[in-house]
Protein backbone atom coordinates (compact mmCIF):
# COMPACT_ATOMS: atom_id res chain seq x y z
CA UNK A 1 0.00 0.00 0.00
CA UNK A 2 1.36 3.44 -0.84
CA UNK A 3 1.71 6.04 1.92
CA UNK A 4 -1.26 8.13 0.76
CA UNK A 5 -3.74 5.28 0.73
CA UNK A 6 -2.35 4.13 4.06
CA UNK A 7 -2.98 7.62 5.46
CA UNK A 8 -6.47 7.59 3.96
CA UNK A 9 -7.23 4.16 5.41
CA UNK A 10 -6.01 5.39 8.80
CA UNK A 11 -8.26 8.44 8.70
CA UNK A 12 -11.25 6.37 7.61
CA UNK A 13 -10.75 3.92 10.46
CA UNK A 14 -10.48 6.76 13.00
CA UNK A 15 -13.65 8.40 11.67
CA UNK A 16 -15.46 5.05 11.71
CA UNK A 17 -14.29 4.42 15.26
CA UNK A 18 -15.55 7.82 16.42
CA UNK A 19 -18.86 7.19 14.68
CA UNK A 20 -19.28 3.82 16.36
CA UNK A 21 -18.36 5.31 19.73
CA UNK A 22 -20.90 8.13 19.36
CA UNK A 23 -23.67 5.77 18.32
CA UNK A 24 -22.76 3.53 21.28
CA UNK A 25 -22.96 6.52 23.61
CA UNK A 26 -26.34 7.58 22.20
CA UNK A 27 -27.74 4.08 22.66
CA UNK A 28 -26.50 4.03 26.24
CA UNK A 29 -27.98 7.47 26.97
CA UNK A 30 -31.29 6.48 25.41
CA UNK A 31 -31.21 3.28 27.44
CA UNK A 32 -30.68 5.31 30.60
CA UNK A 33 -33.61 7.60 29.84
CA UNK A 34 -36.14 4.88 29.04
CA UNK A 35 -37.59 2.48 31.63
CA UNK A 36 -36.90 0.05 33.20
CA UNK A 37 -34.56 2.17 35.36
CA UNK A 38 -31.65 0.21 36.75
CA UNK A 39 -31.57 1.90 40.15
CA UNK A 40 -29.89 -0.95 42.04
CA UNK A 41 -27.25 -1.24 39.40
CA UNK A 42 -26.75 2.54 39.45
CA UNK A 43 -26.16 2.57 43.22
CA UNK A 44 -23.80 -0.37 42.96
CA UNK A 45 -21.77 1.48 40.33
CA UNK A 46 -21.87 4.75 42.29
CA UNK A 47 -20.45 2.86 45.24
CA UNK A 48 -17.76 1.36 43.05
CA UNK A 49 -16.83 4.63 41.32
CA UNK A 50 -17.31 6.97 44.28
CA UNK A 51 -16.92 5.33 47.65
CA UNK A 52 -14.21 2.91 46.59
CA UNK A 53 -12.16 5.71 44.99
CA UNK A 54 -12.31 7.83 48.12
CA UNK A 55 -9.00 6.76 49.61
CA UNK A 56 -6.89 7.44 46.53
CA UNK A 57 -8.62 10.79 46.03
CA UNK A 58 -8.01 11.74 49.67
CA UNK A 59 -4.33 10.86 49.49
CA UNK A 60 -3.67 12.50 46.12
CA UNK A 61 -5.72 15.54 47.14
CA UNK A 62 -3.86 16.19 50.39
CA UNK A 63 -0.45 15.81 48.83
CA UNK A 64 -1.31 17.91 45.79
CA UNK A 65 -2.44 20.75 48.07
CA UNK A 66 0.70 20.38 50.17
CA UNK A 67 3.18 20.30 47.32
CA UNK A 68 1.52 23.26 45.65
CA UNK A 69 1.78 25.26 48.85
CA UNK A 70 5.49 24.52 48.99
CA UNK A 71 5.97 25.47 45.32
CA UNK A 72 3.87 28.62 45.58
CA UNK A 73 5.87 29.69 48.61
CA UNK A 74 9.08 29.56 46.56
CA UNK A 75 7.68 32.15 44.17
CA UNK A 76 5.68 34.35 46.53
CA UNK A 77 8.32 34.55 49.28
CA UNK A 78 10.58 36.41 46.83
CA UNK A 79 8.34 39.45 47.06
CA UNK A 80 6.75 38.87 50.45
CA UNK A 81 3.35 37.72 49.21
CA UNK A 82 3.17 34.45 51.16
CA UNK A 83 -0.35 35.31 52.32
CA UNK A 84 -1.53 34.65 48.74
CA UNK A 85 -0.47 30.98 48.86
CA UNK A 86 -3.91 29.81 49.96
CA UNK A 87 -5.73 31.80 47.29
CA UNK A 88 -3.52 30.73 44.39
CA UNK A 89 -3.54 27.08 45.40
CA UNK A 90 -7.32 27.10 45.88
CA UNK A 91 -7.79 28.74 42.49
CA UNK A 92 -5.56 26.21 40.77
CA UNK A 93 -7.23 23.34 42.57
CA UNK A 94 -10.83 24.28 41.91
CA UNK A 95 -10.35 25.36 38.32
CA UNK A 96 -7.85 22.82 37.07
CA UNK A 97 -5.99 20.44 39.32
CA UNK A 98 -8.83 18.81 41.20
CA UNK A 99 -11.00 17.99 38.15
CA UNK A 100 -8.08 16.75 36.03
CA UNK A 101 -6.18 14.80 38.69
CA UNK A 102 -9.35 13.24 40.09
CA UNK A 103 -10.43 12.19 36.60
CA UNK A 104 -7.02 10.71 35.82
CA UNK A 105 -6.96 8.76 39.10
CA UNK A 106 -10.52 7.52 38.63
CA UNK A 107 -9.72 6.64 35.02
CA UNK A 108 -6.87 4.42 36.13
CA UNK A 109 -9.10 2.63 38.61
CA UNK A 110 -12.57 2.70 37.08
CA UNK A 111 -12.15 3.16 33.32
CA UNK A 112 -9.83 0.17 33.19
CA UNK A 113 -12.10 -1.95 35.39
CA UNK A 114 -15.13 -1.20 33.22
CA UNK A 115 -13.27 -2.12 30.03
CA UNK A 116 -11.95 -5.32 31.61
CA UNK A 117 -15.26 -6.40 33.12
CA UNK A 118 -17.40 -5.71 30.06
CA UNK A 119 -14.67 -7.05 27.76
CA UNK A 120 -14.66 -10.32 29.68
CA UNK A 121 -18.44 -10.43 29.46
CA UNK A 122 -18.19 -9.90 25.71
CA UNK A 123 -15.65 -12.65 25.05
CA UNK A 124 -17.48 -15.13 27.30
CA UNK A 125 -20.72 -14.38 25.40
CA UNK A 126 -22.47 -12.91 28.47
CA UNK A 127 -23.42 -9.82 26.44
CA UNK A 128 -24.80 -12.07 23.68
CA UNK A 129 -26.72 -13.92 26.38
CA UNK A 130 -28.36 -10.63 27.43
CA UNK A 131 -29.30 -9.98 23.80
CA UNK A 132 -30.71 -13.48 23.48
CA UNK A 133 -32.89 -12.83 26.53
CA UNK A 134 -34.17 -9.61 24.94
CA UNK A 135 -32.37 -7.45 27.52
CA UNK A 136 -30.78 -4.31 26.09
CA UNK A 137 -27.13 -4.62 27.11
CA UNK A 138 -26.56 -0.91 26.52
CA UNK A 139 -29.25 -0.14 29.02
CA UNK A 140 -28.42 -2.90 31.47
CA UNK A 141 -24.63 -2.57 31.53
CA UNK A 142 -23.48 0.71 30.01
CA UNK A 143 -26.07 3.24 31.16
CA UNK A 144 -25.68 2.76 34.94
CA UNK A 145 -21.89 2.84 34.69
CA UNK A 146 -21.80 6.02 32.62
CA UNK A 147 -24.37 7.79 34.78
CA UNK A 148 -22.59 6.72 37.98
CA UNK A 149 -19.25 8.10 36.79
CA UNK A 150 -20.82 11.33 35.51
CA UNK A 151 -22.29 11.92 38.99
CA UNK A 152 -19.47 10.63 41.14
CA UNK A 153 -16.41 12.19 39.48
CA UNK A 154 -17.70 15.71 40.36
CA UNK A 155 -18.39 14.53 43.90
CA UNK A 156 -14.87 13.14 44.20
CA UNK A 157 -13.55 16.39 42.74
CA UNK A 158 -15.24 18.28 45.58
CA UNK A 159 -13.52 15.96 48.05
CA UNK A 160 -10.22 16.58 46.28
CA UNK A 161 -10.80 20.36 46.55
CA UNK A 162 -11.58 20.15 50.24
CA UNK A 163 -8.63 18.02 51.28
CA UNK A 164 -6.33 19.84 48.86
CA UNK A 165 -7.09 23.15 50.57
CA UNK A 166 -6.60 21.49 53.96
CA UNK A 167 -3.21 20.17 52.88
CA UNK A 168 -2.28 23.62 51.65
CA UNK A 169 -3.47 25.18 54.93
CA UNK A 170 -1.31 22.76 56.91
CA UNK A 171 1.83 23.68 54.97
CA UNK A 172 1.12 27.43 54.79
CA UNK A 173 -0.05 27.95 58.37
CA UNK A 174 1.73 25.24 60.34
CA UNK A 175 5.03 25.01 58.48
CA UNK A 176 5.38 28.41 56.87
CA UNK A 177 4.52 31.72 58.44
CA UNK A 178 1.07 32.54 57.01
CA UNK A 179 -1.49 33.49 59.67
CA UNK A 180 -4.80 31.58 59.62
CA UNK A 181 -6.77 34.81 59.22
CA UNK A 182 -4.79 35.98 56.18
CA UNK A 183 -4.97 32.51 54.64
CA UNK A 184 -8.76 32.48 54.85
CA UNK A 185 -9.31 36.13 53.95
CA UNK A 186 -7.25 35.87 50.77
CA UNK A 187 -9.20 32.79 49.63
CA UNK A 188 -12.50 34.54 50.28
CA UNK A 189 -11.29 37.58 48.37
CA UNK A 190 -9.91 35.83 45.30
CA UNK A 191 -11.93 32.64 44.83
CA UNK A 192 -15.52 32.75 43.53
CA UNK A 193 -18.21 30.06 43.53
CA UNK A 194 -17.94 30.21 39.72
CA UNK A 195 -14.43 28.79 39.96
CA UNK A 196 -15.86 25.76 41.71
CA UNK A 197 -18.76 25.48 39.30
CA UNK A 198 -16.53 25.43 36.23
CA UNK A 199 -14.42 22.68 37.77
CA UNK A 200 -17.55 20.67 38.55
CA UNK A 201 -18.80 20.97 34.96
CA UNK A 202 -15.50 19.80 33.60
CA UNK A 203 -15.30 16.89 35.97
CA UNK A 204 -18.78 15.72 34.98
CA UNK A 205 -17.64 15.65 31.34
CA UNK A 206 -14.47 13.79 32.36
CA UNK A 207 -16.59 11.21 34.19
CA UNK A 208 -18.79 10.77 31.14
CA UNK A 209 -15.75 10.39 28.87
CA UNK A 210 -13.76 7.93 30.94
CA UNK A 211 -16.74 5.67 31.66
CA UNK A 212 -18.18 5.71 28.15
CA UNK A 213 -14.80 4.99 26.57
CA UNK A 214 -14.23 2.19 29.10
CA UNK A 215 -17.65 0.68 28.38
CA UNK A 216 -17.27 1.11 24.61
CA UNK A 217 -13.89 -0.60 24.61
CA UNK A 218 -15.34 -3.41 26.71
CA UNK A 219 -18.35 -3.86 24.42
CA UNK A 220 -16.17 -4.01 21.31
CA UNK A 221 -13.59 -6.42 22.72
CA UNK A 222 -12.65 -9.44 20.63
CA UNK A 223 -9.93 -12.04 20.79
CA UNK A 224 -10.07 -13.69 24.20
CA UNK A 225 -7.89 -12.80 27.18
CA UNK A 226 -5.40 -10.92 25.03
CA UNK A 227 -8.23 -8.85 23.59
CA UNK A 228 -9.45 -7.95 27.08
CA UNK A 229 -5.94 -6.79 28.01
CA UNK A 230 -5.71 -4.70 24.87
CA UNK A 231 -9.14 -3.16 25.40
CA UNK A 232 -8.25 -2.22 28.98
CA UNK A 233 -5.01 -0.52 28.04
CA UNK A 234 -6.45 1.39 25.09
CA UNK A 235 -9.43 2.52 27.16
CA UNK A 236 -7.16 4.07 29.81
CA UNK A 237 -4.85 5.70 27.26
CA UNK A 238 -7.65 7.11 25.09
CA UNK A 239 -9.56 8.44 28.10
CA UNK A 240 -6.39 10.00 29.55
CA UNK A 241 -5.69 11.83 26.31
CA UNK A 242 -9.34 12.86 25.94
CA UNK A 243 -9.45 14.23 29.50
CA UNK A 244 -6.43 16.46 28.93
CA UNK A 245 -7.36 17.66 25.44
CA UNK A 246 -11.04 18.25 26.22
CA UNK A 247 -9.93 20.15 29.33
CA UNK A 248 -8.19 22.74 27.18
CA UNK A 249 -11.15 23.22 24.88
CA UNK A 250 -13.67 23.34 27.72
CA UNK A 251 -11.56 25.97 29.45
CA UNK A 252 -11.56 28.04 26.25
CA UNK A 253 -15.34 27.81 26.09
CA UNK A 254 -16.02 28.34 29.79
CA UNK A 255 -13.53 31.15 30.44
CA UNK A 256 -15.43 33.87 28.50
CA UNK A 257 -18.55 32.90 30.43
CA UNK A 258 -16.51 33.77 33.55
CA UNK A 259 -16.73 30.19 34.79
CA UNK A 260 -14.18 27.38 34.54
CA UNK B 1 -46.82 -33.84 6.93
CA UNK B 2 -44.86 -32.53 9.90
CA UNK B 3 -45.43 -29.03 11.20
CA UNK B 4 -42.55 -26.72 10.35
CA UNK B 5 -41.09 -24.77 13.27
CA UNK B 6 -38.43 -22.74 11.51
CA UNK B 7 -37.84 -22.54 7.77
CA UNK B 8 -34.71 -21.05 6.22
CA UNK B 9 -34.91 -20.11 2.55
CA UNK B 10 -31.79 -19.19 0.58
CA UNK B 11 -30.03 -17.56 3.53
CA UNK B 12 -26.90 -15.60 2.59
CA UNK B 13 -24.43 -13.74 4.75
CA UNK B 14 -20.99 -12.36 4.08
CA UNK B 15 -18.46 -10.63 6.33
CA UNK B 16 -16.25 -8.46 4.15
CA UNK B 17 -14.83 -10.72 1.46
CA UNK B 18 -15.76 -13.88 3.34
CA UNK B 19 -18.97 -15.57 2.22
CA UNK B 20 -20.16 -17.50 5.27
CA UNK B 21 -23.66 -18.57 4.27
CA UNK B 22 -24.19 -19.17 0.53
CA UNK B 23 -27.87 -19.91 0.30
CA UNK B 24 -28.86 -22.11 3.23
CA UNK B 25 -32.30 -23.67 2.88
CA UNK B 26 -33.56 -25.93 5.63
CA UNK B 27 -36.78 -26.86 7.36
CA UNK B 28 -36.69 -27.47 11.08
CA UNK B 29 -39.70 -29.53 12.14
CA UNK B 30 -41.64 -28.43 15.22
CA UNK B 31 -41.54 -30.65 18.30
CA UNK B 32 -38.29 -32.42 17.40
CA UNK B 33 -34.56 -32.20 17.92
CA UNK B 34 -32.75 -31.07 14.79
CA UNK B 35 -28.95 -31.16 14.79
CA UNK B 36 -26.88 -29.14 12.35
CA UNK B 37 -23.41 -30.60 11.94
CA UNK B 38 -20.38 -29.35 10.12
CA UNK B 39 -16.75 -28.48 10.60
CA UNK B 40 -15.70 -25.57 12.78
CA UNK B 41 -15.87 -22.34 10.81
CA UNK B 42 -18.55 -23.45 8.36
CA UNK B 43 -21.00 -20.86 9.65
CA UNK B 44 -23.00 -22.96 12.12
CA UNK B 45 -22.90 -20.37 14.90
CA UNK B 46 -23.65 -17.58 12.41
CA UNK B 47 -26.68 -19.56 11.30
CA UNK B 48 -27.85 -19.88 14.89
CA UNK B 49 -27.52 -16.13 15.44
CA UNK B 50 -29.68 -15.54 12.37
CA UNK B 51 -32.37 -17.84 13.68
CA UNK B 52 -32.43 -15.90 16.96
CA UNK B 53 -32.57 -12.60 15.11
CA UNK B 54 -29.23 -11.48 16.57
CA UNK B 55 -27.93 -11.05 13.01
CA UNK B 56 -29.73 -10.07 9.85
CA UNK B 57 -29.07 -11.95 6.59
CA UNK B 58 -27.87 -10.25 3.40
CA UNK B 59 -30.48 -12.22 1.48
CA UNK B 60 -32.99 -14.94 2.16
CA UNK B 61 -35.91 -15.54 4.49
CA UNK B 62 -36.23 -16.95 8.00
CA UNK B 63 -39.75 -18.07 8.89
CA UNK B 64 -40.52 -18.75 12.52
CA UNK B 65 -43.92 -20.46 12.76
CA UNK B 66 -44.61 -19.13 9.27
CA UNK B 67 -43.70 -15.49 9.97
CA UNK B 68 -40.73 -13.93 8.16
CA UNK B 69 -38.57 -12.42 10.93
CA UNK B 70 -36.04 -10.80 8.62
CA UNK B 71 -38.47 -7.98 7.89
CA UNK B 72 -39.25 -7.17 11.51
CA UNK B 73 -38.16 -3.94 13.16
CA UNK B 74 -35.70 -4.10 16.06
CA UNK B 75 -38.42 -3.76 18.71
CA UNK B 76 -40.55 -6.47 17.11
CA UNK B 77 -37.51 -8.67 16.73
CA UNK B 78 -36.77 -8.25 20.44
CA UNK B 79 -40.30 -9.41 21.26
CA UNK B 80 -39.81 -12.35 18.90
CA UNK B 81 -36.81 -13.35 21.01
CA UNK B 82 -39.11 -14.13 23.94
CA UNK B 83 -40.05 -17.30 22.06
CA UNK B 84 -36.45 -18.51 22.09
CA UNK B 85 -34.06 -19.83 24.66
CA UNK B 86 -30.39 -20.19 23.93
CA UNK B 87 -27.75 -22.37 25.56
CA UNK B 88 -24.33 -20.90 24.80
CA UNK B 89 -21.18 -22.86 24.11
CA UNK B 90 -19.60 -22.11 27.47
CA UNK B 91 -22.99 -21.46 29.04
CA UNK B 92 -22.33 -17.67 29.25
CA UNK B 93 -23.58 -17.53 32.83
CA UNK B 94 -23.41 -14.12 34.49
CA UNK B 95 -20.46 -14.53 36.81
CA UNK B 96 -21.52 -11.62 38.98
CA UNK B 97 -24.52 -13.69 40.11
CA UNK B 98 -25.10 -17.02 41.78
CA UNK B 99 -26.83 -19.94 40.06
CA UNK B 100 -30.29 -19.07 41.39
CA UNK B 101 -30.08 -15.45 40.20
CA UNK B 102 -28.83 -16.58 36.81
CA UNK B 103 -31.85 -18.78 36.27
CA UNK B 104 -34.21 -16.21 37.78
CA UNK B 105 -32.81 -13.41 35.59
CA UNK B 106 -35.13 -13.82 32.56
CA UNK B 107 -38.16 -13.98 34.86
CA UNK B 108 -37.16 -10.91 36.84
CA UNK B 109 -36.57 -9.02 33.62
CA UNK B 110 -39.64 -10.00 31.69
CA UNK B 111 -42.38 -11.37 33.90
CA UNK B 112 -44.66 -9.94 36.54
CA UNK B 113 -44.26 -12.96 38.81
CA UNK B 114 -43.75 -12.33 42.51
CA UNK B 115 -40.44 -13.26 44.08
CA UNK B 116 -42.13 -16.29 45.72
CA UNK B 117 -43.46 -17.52 42.38
CA UNK B 118 -40.05 -16.98 40.80
CA UNK B 119 -38.46 -19.02 43.60
CA UNK B 120 -40.81 -21.94 42.95
CA UNK B 121 -40.24 -21.83 39.21
CA UNK B 122 -36.45 -21.55 39.46
CA UNK B 123 -36.22 -24.36 42.00
CA UNK B 124 -38.32 -26.59 39.77
CA UNK B 125 -36.08 -25.76 36.79
CA UNK B 126 -32.91 -26.47 38.76
CA UNK B 127 -34.35 -29.77 39.95
CA UNK B 128 -35.24 -30.74 36.38
CA UNK B 129 -31.60 -30.35 35.29
CA UNK B 130 -30.36 -32.23 38.36
CA UNK B 131 -29.03 -29.25 40.32
CA UNK B 132 -31.51 -29.04 43.14
CA UNK B 133 -29.17 -27.71 45.81
CA UNK B 134 -26.78 -25.67 43.70
CA UNK B 135 -28.73 -22.39 43.77
CA UNK B 136 -26.38 -20.58 46.14
CA UNK B 137 -23.21 -21.52 44.29
CA UNK B 138 -21.41 -18.79 42.37
CA UNK B 139 -21.28 -19.37 38.60
CA UNK B 140 -17.48 -19.57 38.59
CA UNK B 141 -17.47 -22.41 41.17
CA UNK B 142 -19.21 -24.79 38.77
CA UNK B 143 -17.72 -27.51 36.57
CA UNK B 144 -18.21 -27.33 32.81
CA UNK B 145 -21.08 -29.81 32.86
CA UNK B 146 -22.86 -28.02 35.69
CA UNK B 147 -22.52 -24.69 33.89
CA UNK B 148 -24.22 -26.21 30.83
CA UNK B 149 -27.04 -27.50 33.02
CA UNK B 150 -27.57 -24.09 34.53
CA UNK B 151 -27.49 -22.70 30.99
CA UNK B 152 -30.28 -25.08 30.00
CA UNK B 153 -32.30 -24.16 33.09
CA UNK B 154 -31.90 -20.45 32.36
CA UNK B 155 -32.88 -20.92 28.70
CA UNK B 156 -35.94 -23.01 29.63
CA UNK B 157 -37.20 -21.01 32.59
CA UNK B 158 -39.65 -18.87 30.63
CA UNK B 159 -40.98 -21.85 28.72
CA UNK B 160 -39.71 -20.98 25.23
CA UNK B 161 -41.07 -22.51 22.03
CA UNK B 162 -37.60 -22.90 20.56
CA UNK B 163 -34.46 -23.98 22.36
CA UNK B 164 -31.13 -23.45 20.61
CA UNK B 165 -27.87 -25.07 21.69
CA UNK B 166 -24.48 -23.86 20.48
CA UNK B 167 -22.07 -26.81 20.66
CA UNK B 168 -23.48 -28.06 23.96
CA UNK B 169 -20.90 -30.77 24.59
CA UNK B 170 -17.69 -29.09 23.45
CA UNK B 171 -15.02 -29.38 26.11
CA UNK B 172 -16.80 -31.94 28.28
CA UNK B 173 -15.57 -35.40 29.22
CA UNK B 174 -17.37 -38.39 27.59
CA UNK B 175 -19.55 -39.15 30.60
CA UNK B 176 -20.55 -35.53 31.01
CA UNK B 177 -21.22 -35.41 27.26
CA UNK B 178 -23.58 -38.37 27.58
CA UNK B 179 -25.34 -36.64 30.50
CA UNK B 180 -25.86 -33.44 28.56
CA UNK B 181 -27.10 -35.43 25.54
CA UNK B 182 -29.59 -37.15 27.81
CA UNK B 183 -30.61 -33.78 29.21
CA UNK B 184 -31.27 -32.41 25.71
CA UNK B 185 -33.33 -35.47 24.85
CA UNK B 186 -35.20 -35.45 28.18
CA UNK B 187 -35.93 -31.74 27.93
CA UNK B 188 -37.38 -32.30 24.47
CA UNK B 189 -39.43 -35.34 25.50
CA UNK B 190 -40.80 -33.59 28.59
CA UNK B 191 -41.93 -30.59 26.51
CA UNK B 192 -43.75 -31.83 23.41
CA UNK B 193 -44.37 -28.29 22.19
CA UNK B 194 -40.66 -27.49 22.19
CA UNK B 195 -38.51 -27.33 19.07
CA UNK B 196 -34.81 -27.93 19.70
CA UNK B 197 -32.03 -26.90 17.35
CA UNK B 198 -28.52 -28.08 18.18
CA UNK B 199 -25.25 -27.06 16.56
CA UNK B 200 -22.63 -29.77 16.92
CA UNK B 201 -19.62 -31.45 15.45
CA UNK B 202 -19.85 -34.45 17.74
CA UNK B 203 -21.19 -37.31 15.58
CA UNK B 204 -21.79 -39.83 18.37
CA UNK B 205 -23.84 -37.28 20.29
CA UNK B 206 -25.71 -36.31 17.15
CA UNK B 207 -26.81 -39.87 16.47
CA UNK B 208 -27.97 -40.19 20.08
CA UNK B 209 -30.19 -37.13 20.22
CA UNK B 210 -31.27 -36.14 16.71
CA UNK B 211 -34.64 -36.65 15.09
CA UNK B 212 -33.31 -34.83 12.06
CA UNK B 213 -29.75 -34.05 10.98
CA UNK B 214 -28.49 -31.53 8.46
CA UNK B 215 -24.90 -31.09 7.39
CA UNK B 216 -23.56 -27.63 6.60
CA UNK B 217 -20.52 -27.46 4.33
CA UNK B 218 -19.04 -24.37 2.69
CA UNK B 219 -22.11 -22.30 3.50
CA UNK B 220 -24.70 -24.74 2.14
CA UNK B 221 -26.72 -27.68 3.43
CA UNK B 222 -25.30 -30.70 1.60
CA UNK B 223 -27.42 -33.41 3.22
CA UNK B 224 -30.45 -33.55 5.49
CA UNK B 225 -32.40 -36.47 6.86
CA UNK B 226 -32.53 -38.92 9.72
CA UNK B 227 -29.62 -40.73 11.34
CA UNK B 228 -30.27 -43.56 8.83
CA UNK B 229 -29.80 -41.16 5.91
CA UNK B 230 -26.42 -40.18 7.30
CA UNK B 231 -25.28 -43.72 7.99
CA UNK B 232 -26.21 -44.87 4.49
CA UNK B 233 -25.21 -41.92 2.30
CA UNK B 234 -22.56 -42.28 -0.41
CA UNK B 235 -21.62 -38.59 -0.36
CA UNK B 236 -17.85 -38.75 0.28
CA UNK B 237 -17.86 -35.41 2.14
CA UNK B 238 -20.49 -36.61 4.61
CA UNK B 239 -18.85 -40.01 4.97
CA UNK B 240 -15.51 -38.40 5.76
CA UNK B 241 -17.08 -36.16 8.43
CA UNK B 242 -19.21 -38.88 9.99
CA UNK B 243 -16.31 -41.33 10.16
CA UNK B 244 -13.82 -38.63 11.17
CA UNK B 245 -11.20 -39.56 8.56
CA UNK B 246 -8.18 -37.45 7.65
CA UNK B 247 -8.21 -38.29 3.91
CA UNK B 248 -11.12 -37.30 1.72
CA UNK B 249 -12.63 -34.41 -0.19
CA UNK B 250 -12.71 -32.10 2.87
CA UNK B 251 -9.26 -30.77 3.58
Amino acid sequence: MNPISRLGAGIISVVEGVGRYVSFLLRAVRGGLLPPYRVRSLFKQMHFVGVESLLIVLVTGVFTGMVFAVQANIGFSRFGAESLIGAIVTLSLTRELAPVLTALMVNGRVGSAMAAELGTMRVTEQIDALDSMAVDAHQYLAAPRILAATLMVPALTMVFNAVGVLGCWYVAVKQLSVTPGAFQARIEWWVDPDDLLGGMLKSAVFGLLLSSVGCYKGFTTSGGAEGVGRATTTAVVISGVLILTSDYFMTLILAPLSIG
Amino acid sequence: MKKIGIALEGLQKRFGAQEVLRGVSLEIPAGEVTVIIGRSGTGKSVLLKHVMGLMRPDAGIIRVSGQDITRLRDAELRRERFRFGMVFQNAALFDSMNVFDNVAFPLREHSKLSEAQIRLRVEAMLASVGLKDAGKKQANELSGGMRKRVGVARAMVRGPEFLLYDEPTTGLDPIMTAQIDALIRDTQDANPGLTSLVISHDMAATFRIADKIAMLHEGRVILEGTAETFRETDDPRVRQFVEGRLEGPIQ
